[in-house]
């Protein structure tokens, strides 16, 4: 079907699925099929933050006191986070947006998209301040080996989405042959791919930061890179209702409560969702090895993250009938529950290090002899 | 400020009763009694502390944003309106 960006065809959005129903028309958020996007939308919209809020010079001399193996901990994870967020700012977009049938889980996603842009920005942000040169760092992203096996696996759903649906909008089902390769294009390979798809970004924002997140944490309980760690604290505050957007549209399916093929195949595709969750947990504990095979850093090792990255994913798997795979039943890492609550995480005007207040408050200092001239 | 009487919650698990205020949310209960319940936001939408409500009646503090399975509910956001059995997932 092809895709149309208004669909004059009067349509019910409250009757529609979430995907591969009738592109939307009317953008309009009076009513909803599915209102937790609209909530969702309003909570992100709620979370605004811009990095620039969030002083981070004073990292730069934290940096430069961190043994070797530490800096190289720091440089990846931020490499491996530009890299999720490169993806994540784009693709959501790309793969969903021609494919969805309702106005609030349309703009749910455009919001949640947009949000990740301003995630790759903070990380510009902060490598700008601590190096005048920051383009070697970027550069790495795209050659260095350990990541790029990251974002073979993260890309490929994607990937493999988007190519069908533009085959399936541009030639209607059937088998097209493109590069001497036949792709048979129906509307049950499709939703399959989308439903594998879905559980591949559901990992991601699941577990895909989350080492990263704790090295960031563990050097700021040493007040090490506080700056740093504002900043991903903001970012991990939004992760979170991500996840929460993709668990709900997983169990949408699975529950029936949507499209009803999607339950089928939500059924048919178990083992194999499972494996993708499974397959993310692996490359996380890989990475942590990565991160401290130059040496470690106080107050974490390889082996407690990687108890952590299951304990984490023991909870996220639960969510969306995965069941507890793993082992570990209490909370390896208690003090990141601290990092994660939102009550912290709020960028207080009052703080002086958060620059864009600092313009305000030049023009709120006015004295009593300013309004000498005023008659009232 | 509560006169309303303490509710009793139990847990599927050894540890005894415990006895709730009322005004606290039902983490903040078994926080104080050094029960160790995982959570993230405290605020509903990231589904961290997400349990098992056994029997007994809860109330919303704030409209629950996280997924929640029907049998489920998130003690960081809510209150128990008398004896309540939870389990911790
Ligand atoms: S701690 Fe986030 S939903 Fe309860
Ligand atoms: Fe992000
Ligand atoms: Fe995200």
């Amino acid at each position: 079907m092809k895709y149309t960006t208004f669909n004059q065809t009067p349509t019910n959005p409250l009757l529609e699925p979430m995907f591969f129903g009738n592109p939307v028309n009317v953008a309009r958020y009076d009513q909803q099929k599915h209102s937790i996007f609209e909530k969702l939308i309003e909570k992100q919209i709620s979370f605004f933050w811009r990095p620039e809020e969030v002083d981070v010079s004073k990292d730069r001399v934290d940096f430069q006191s961190l043994s070797e193996s530490e800096k190289h901990i720091f440089i990846s994870n931020l490499k491996y986070q530009t890299l999720l967020d490169s993806v994540q700012g784009r693709s959501p977009n790309i793969a969903f947006l021609p494919i969805i049938s309702l106005p609030e889980l349309e703009t749910w996603t455009e919001t949640w998209s947009f949000f990740e842009t301003i995630h790759s920005r903070s990380y510009t942000h902060i490598l700008r301040n601590l190096f005048t040169e920051p383009s070697a760092i970027f550069d790495d992203i795209v050659v260095n080996e350990q990541i790029k096996q990251r974002a073979g696996d993260i890309s490929k759903y994607y990937d493999d989405l988007i190519f069908y649906t533009q085959l399936w909008q541009t030639q209607g089902e059937g088998v097209h042959t493109v590069d001497g390769i036949a792709h048979t294009v129906n509307m049950r390979e499709l939703k399959k791919k989308l439903y594998l798809c879905m559980n591949s970004v559901n990992a991601l924002e699941a577990i895909r930061f989350y080492v990263s997140f704790a090295c960031t944490f563990a050097f700021a309980e040493r007040e090490l890179m506080e700056g740093n760690s504002k900043i991903i604290r903001l970012i991990a505050r939004d992760e979170n209702l991500h996840l929460t957007s993709t668990q709900h549209i997983l169990n949408l399916w699975q529950k029936g409560k949507d499209d009803p093929e999607m339950a089928e195949i939500a059924e048919e595709l178990k083992d194999e969702a499972k494996a993708i969750f499974m397959q993310a947990v692996e490359q996380e504990k890989q990475w942590a090895g990565y991160l401290f095979a130059q040496g470690s850093m106080i107050g974490l090792n390889e082996e407690i993250l990687c108890q952590y990255v299951e304990y984490i994913a023991n909870h996220r798997m639960s969510a969306i009938g995965m069941g507890q795979p793993f082992d570990v039943t209490s909370n390896p890492l208690p003090w990141m529950n601290n990092y994660l609550n939102s009550d912290n995480v709020q960028v207080a005007p009052q703080e002086s290090e958060i620059s864009s207040y600092l313009v305000g408050q030049i023009d709120a200092e006015v004295s009593a002899s300013d309004f000498d001239d005023f008659d009232l | 400020m509560s006169e309303k009487k303490p509710f009793v919650i139990t847990l599927e698990s050894d540890h005894e009763p415990i006895h709730t205020d009322p005004s606290d949310t039902i983490l903040e209960s078994l926080e104080k009694h050094q029960i160790e319940v995982h959570y993230h936001c405290r605020e509903g939408f990231c589904g961290a502390c997400r349990s098992k409500l056994i029997c007994g009646e809860i109330d919303y503090t704030t409209d629950p944003l996280a997924y929640i399975d029907d049998d489920e509910f998130l003690p960081c956001c809510s209150v128990a309106l008398g004896d309540i059995k939870i389990k911790l997932v």
